[in-house]
């Protein structure tokens, strides 16, 4: 479902993100792993069609997003780490704008707006503007347009930020739903409990580099550590991270 | 919902209809006041207008037919000024919407095509840089239809709205084609490219300006042939194949009673404007997403900025003050000069004021008569005064609301929140007493004024420079929008009105009671040295209440700002 070909994305003369080779397939939940400044957000709007790649190709659904965009945002959702929301107009009337963006059917947007607004228990506030919103609020609004029309890849950044332990629960719900559902889902995450406890597969990004990806029990291989994906986290980037051995005048390489 | 146009068309009728009823429920006398504002400039621009077709028809020394060519030359005069600031305010507008602006991050990852989010964007832009040109360019046309020779038929004032839209797609094109083709080609030198563009049409602005004096001079200034030149100086501008000669001729036409030609002009006006938005939007098609790529990775991944050169010049004014007021002043001009979209329009400003002072400086040359150097020297401080107000309201009001959401990190230091108001107060004071002094000195010594006019004028700029500070420092504390982000959105927003009214009536007490009574003397007595002892009683008793004026609009905007400020919670 979702394709990253060799992506590579520079800023300028500055690499962020180096020869990215993943394929996820439909219905699996993937985190992305990494600590600030990996890559992994500017990985993300590649896949949303905002940055184009600098080498390479990323494709969704088999459409290649520089080539034929409109068809590949079509089946995307993104929520970003600070979601955009008309603040002057009210949750129902954002949903409303959602539903007609993706030329939803009448009765069919009515029905699925309902049910978003019970699944996210909107109703106290869906008709007050987003404007008079708390982070949570915004949050759950933000979500329930995302999956208003049942979108093919679900690309979340974030989510957890500022939630309640209540809204945390009802996310991860959400997000397991959506992959029974079929849909594919990529999530990036700076909490480790809820990629452990909901992925399929993890990648573990640093430095723009690819530098683990699999089952959790594969990246403990990987690693040569049986501990929680905490510990595999912070052993792979620690590693990545360790200066190269210095060099001696001859130019050969000092033994560490 | 199919046609993405519709969506948004009902998205801003929505966006338009919650943010009314919003201002009407929370207070209606916002509105009201915005509303009356409006009407007192446009009423007062419909009289200067009136007064001046109706003085160019019937002076003795002009009498110029209304319906004639040089009229025409006069309107293509004005859409060629409009057409210029129009492109200059659409490119700024767009850049920051189209490159900068949430809401287009969050379209551009839905599948609603690129030129549907630029002609969505497009058109906010338009709507929003011209709605000014309305407001001045209405009464002017209106007008004109009164006092053209028969009054113009009724279908001069339908069709006058119809030119006026199709004419804002050309310059709204050309500014929004400016700007796809500079964050396109040039992502790295945008900067660069935007301060030659600017510095380039000033610069042409100038060698014209010189030209036409040195004409004027050979011709006699003031009389009809002089005039006459100077409309024939723009009558390049009336080439067959300029937009904005349809435009005025199309308007002419209309008040002719010649509904063929001005139907004709109608069809051209729209017909190439049409297509050059069409052209700019099938551009924006291939050219959007990949400007928007660019500008967000054309340079470094994360840019350092550090100190500049005009930081430490600005701090050597400054040492008056200890440390933490100087670094709140330095903050506010790092975040003033890193926004391309700010000084971009502080260089329209300089423009606009080196064309003045520029031509004071050929009156200077001219050997014009003593009642015309007076007028002209009253005018040209009227001139410096609205700059400051302009510039103080647009620049300086925003600076407290634009704090915004990240408030709380002043709100919390340890310092008081006076000092916060101060900071902006200097800064603010220091630029115009600055600009404002050296502009109004130049100018009347240029002129040949009296030592006292001089002072008068001096002391009339230094209470408005402080004046205007006050009010936009004070009111930007009592009325903020933290929610905006955009600081021209802040200025004419319902505080900004405000201050811009309260500004005015400050800058007609300060100049009617400082610069008048002086300015009256000076008129009245022959010689150019006036004796302290031969002052009249009047000029001792009208002076106090200007600068009590200027005192209070300082004091008591900052009090009740201050107050407000500290009751603030973050």
């Amino acid at each position: 479902m979702i394709e990253l070909i060799h992506v590579s994305k520079q800023y300028g003369n500055k690499p962020a993100v180096k020869d990215l080779h993943l394929t996820i397939p439909k219905g699996e939940l993937f985190a992305f792993l990494g600590p600030n400044g990996a890559g992994k957000t500017t990985t993300i709007k590649m896949m949303c069609g905002l940055l184009f790649p600098t080498f390479g190709a990323i494709r969704i659904a088999g459409f290649d997003l520089e080539t034929h965009g409109e068809d590949a945002r079509r089946r995307i959702s993104y929520v970003p780490d600070t979601p955009f929301l008309y603040e002057k107009l009210t949750g129902r009337e954002v949903l409303q704008f959602i539903a007609d963006m993706y030329h939803m059917p009448k009765e069919h947007s009515a029905r699925r707006i309902q049910q978003m607004i019970d699944l996210f228990t909107l109703q106290p506030f869906v008709d007050d503007l987003t404007q008079n919103y708390s982070h949570g609020m915004r949050q759950r609004t933000v979500f329930a347009a995302a999956l208003l029309h049942e979108p093919e890849v679900l690309i979340v950044d974030e989510p957890t930020v500022g939630l309640d332990p209540r809204s945390i629960r009802l996310l991860k719900d959400v997000l397991r739903a959506e992959t029974k559902r079929g849909a594919t889902v990529f999530l990036s995450t700076h909490s480790l409990d809820i990629a452990q406890e909901l992925s399929d597969r993890i990648g573990v990004i640093h430095q723009g580099r690819l530098i683990g990806c699999g089952t959790l029990d594969e990246l403990r291989h990987s690693a040569e550590l049986h501990g929680t994906l905490e510990e595999v986290f912070l052993k792979m980037t620690e590693e990545e991270q360790k200066p190269a051995p210095a060099a001696t005048p001859e130019g050969a390489f000092a033994p560490a | 919902m199919s046609s993405p146009a519709l969506l948004f068309q009902n998205l801003r009728w929505r966006l338009f209809r919650n943010a009314l009823s919003v201002l009407l429920s929370q207070s209606w006398w916002r509105v009201a006041t915005i509303a009356y504002s409006c009407a007192l400039i446009w009423a007062f621009l419909f009289a200067v207008s009136w007064y001046g077709f109706h003085q160019l028809k019937t002076q003795p020394t002009w009498r110029i037919p209304l319906n004639g060519t040089l009229i025409e030359y006069l309107f293509d005069a004005f859409f060629f000024t409009l057409t210029i600031l129009l492109i200059f305010s659409t490119g700024i507008i767009l850049y920051s919407s189209l490159f900068a602006s949430s809401e287009t991050g969050f379209l551009l990852s839905t599948p609603i095509p690129d030129d549907q989010v630029f002609s969505y964007k497009f058109q906010g832009a338009v709507a929003f840089s011209s709605w000014a040109f309305v407001l001045l360019g209405s009464p002017l046309l209106l007008a004109y239809g009164l006092e053209v020779e028969g009054i113009a038929p009724w279908y001069y004032y339908a069709v006058v709205p119809l030119f006026f839209l199709g004419f804002l797609l050309i310059p709204g094109s050309i500014g929004a084609l400016a700007c796809l083709f500079i964050v396109n080609l040039l992502p790295r030198l945008r900067k660069q490219l935007l301060i030659g563009l600017i510095a380039l049409v000033i610069l042409g602005g100038i060698v014209w300006m010189v030209v036409w004096i040195r004409q004027a001079r050979e011709l006699g200034f003031g009389s009809r042939t002089w005039f006459e030149s100077l409309l024939s100086e723009v009558g390049f501008l009336g080439g067959r194949l300029v937009p904005f000669h349809w435009v005025s001729r199309g308007i002419k036409y209309a008040a002719m009673r010649r509904p063929d030609l001005m139907a004709y002009n109608l069809g051209l006006v729209w017909s190439y404007g049409l297509f050059a938005y069409l052209v700019t939007v099938w551009l924006a098609r291939k050219f959007y997403r990949r400007g928007y790529n660019r500008m967000a990775s054309g340079g470094a991944l994360r840019q350092r900025f550090g100190g500049h050169w005009l930081d430490r010049l600005l701090t050597w004014p400054l040492f008056f003050l200890d440390e933490q007021m100087r670094m709140l002043i330095v903050k506010d001009f790092r975040a003033f000069r890193r926004d391309p979209a700010q000084w971009a329009q502080i260089l329209i400003f300089l423009g606009i004021g080196t064309f003045y002072f520029l031509l004071m400086r050929r009156f200077y040359e001219q050997d014009i008569g003593r009642s015309f150097k007076i007028g002209i020297s009253i005018l040209t401080l009227i001139a410096t005064s609205f700059l400051m107000c302009a510039y103080t309201g647009r620049f300086i009001f925003p600076m407290l609301s634009l704090e915004g959401t990240k408030f709380w990190i002043l709100g919390l230091l340890p310092l008081d929140r006076s000092r916060l108001m101060m900071g902006k107060f200097i800064f603010s004071v220091l630029g115009c007493l600055l600009a404002g002094e050296f502009l109004i000195v130049f100018s009347n010594l240029m002129l040949g004024m009296a030592w006292l006019v001089v002072v008068a004028h001096m002391l009339a700029v230094g209470l408005l420079a402080v004046g205007f500070s006050g009010l936009s420092v004070g009111l930007g504390a009592v009325l903020p929008n933290f929610r905006e982000t955009d600081p021209s959105k802040i200025a004419v927003g319902f505080g900004g009105t405000v201050n811009l009214i309260a500004g005015l009536m400050l800058l007609g007490v300060v100049i009617i009671t400082v610069a008048g009574p002086i300015q009256l003397l000076h008129a009245r007595t022959p010689e150019t040295a006036i004796p302290i002892a031969e002052i009249p009683w009047f000029v001792w008793v009208s002076l106090p209440i200007g600068i009590l004026a200027g005192g209070l609009a300082t004091w008591y905007p900052m009090r009740i700002g201050l107050r407000n400020l500290r009751a603030m919670e973050f």
